[in-house]
């Protein structure tokens, strides 16, 4: 199953996946859009943003800066 | 109030745009110097131009000296921007023991380079801390998130930590 999305993409990193792709670094556009989706979920998983705000949290009342 | 200098910190983007569009870029005023890596500088002047130049704060555009193996590792492991790359490069180069970020990747990228990483919402709670604001007026901002800011976080954890730090300042008081 997949899902087809309209988005819009700055120039120069459209570029830069594009001659990524030509020199033969990346199968295609999608396998990099799909890899960099991928990369951006595993680390910016709920559980270690919620872990970081209670840090916050604990620093912005405790803490001995 | 009096504000005693703290020590230097390096900035990402996110913080110095979240709490100017809270109007509270002050809260970051007492460090001695904010020094903005410049592919932060020019991120932040393409979408809040006016963070960059508050009377009340000392920012210091600064390039990277020479890029930094330790950095380069693990900004691919986390996959960070160029202006996170040279937060932390600046960091490590300058003996700088506090970045402020908003971004969980570059918070966690720098946990591994045992760099203390804190954000906008820690900024503003510390603020009550070191006297430059009154608890009503921290917790009036944090509300105020997201309506006034384009800083994201899930609503009822908003709510939670609003809850968690309104009895912490309640129980102080007594």
């Amino acid at each position: 199953m997949s899902q087809t999305v309209q988005a819009e993409i700055p120039d120069q990193l459209f570029q830069q996946a594009q001659t990524l792709v030509h020199q033969g670094w990346a199968g295609s556009f999608q396998e990099i859009v799909n890899d960099a989706l991928r990369r951006y979920l595993e680390s910016h998983q709920e559980a270690l943003t919620e872990a970081l705000i209670q840090d916050d949290v604990q620093w912005g009342l405790h803490g001995d800066d | 109030m009096g504000m005693t200098k703290a020590a230097l910190v390096v900035a990402d983007a996110g913080p110095l745009i979240h709490l100017d569009e809270l109007a509270a870029l002050d809260v970051i005023g007492d460090f001695a110097a904010v020094i903005v890596p410049d592919a932060v500088w020019r991120e932040v002047q393409q979408h809040r131009p006016q963070a960059l130049s508050h009377p009340a704060v000392k920012l210091l555009r600064q390039s990277m000296l020479s890029a930094s193996a330790q950095v380069n590792a693990v900004a691919a492991l986390y996959t960070l921007h160029q202006g996170e790359r040279e937060a932390l490069a600046l960091c490590l180069q300058q003996h700088i023991t506090l970045l402020l970020t908003d971004d969980t990747a570059a918070r966690l990228a720098a946990k591994n380079l045992n760099i203390n990483a804190h954000g906008t919402l820690g900024l503003l709670i510390r603020a009550v801390r070191k006297q430059h604001r009154s608890p009503a007026e921290v917790l009036a901002l944090l509300a105020a998130i997201p309506a006034q800011s384009s800083l994201h976080i899930r609503p009822s954890l908003l709510d939670e930590v609003i809850a968690q730090i309104k009895a912490e300042w309640i129980t102080d008081d007594e």
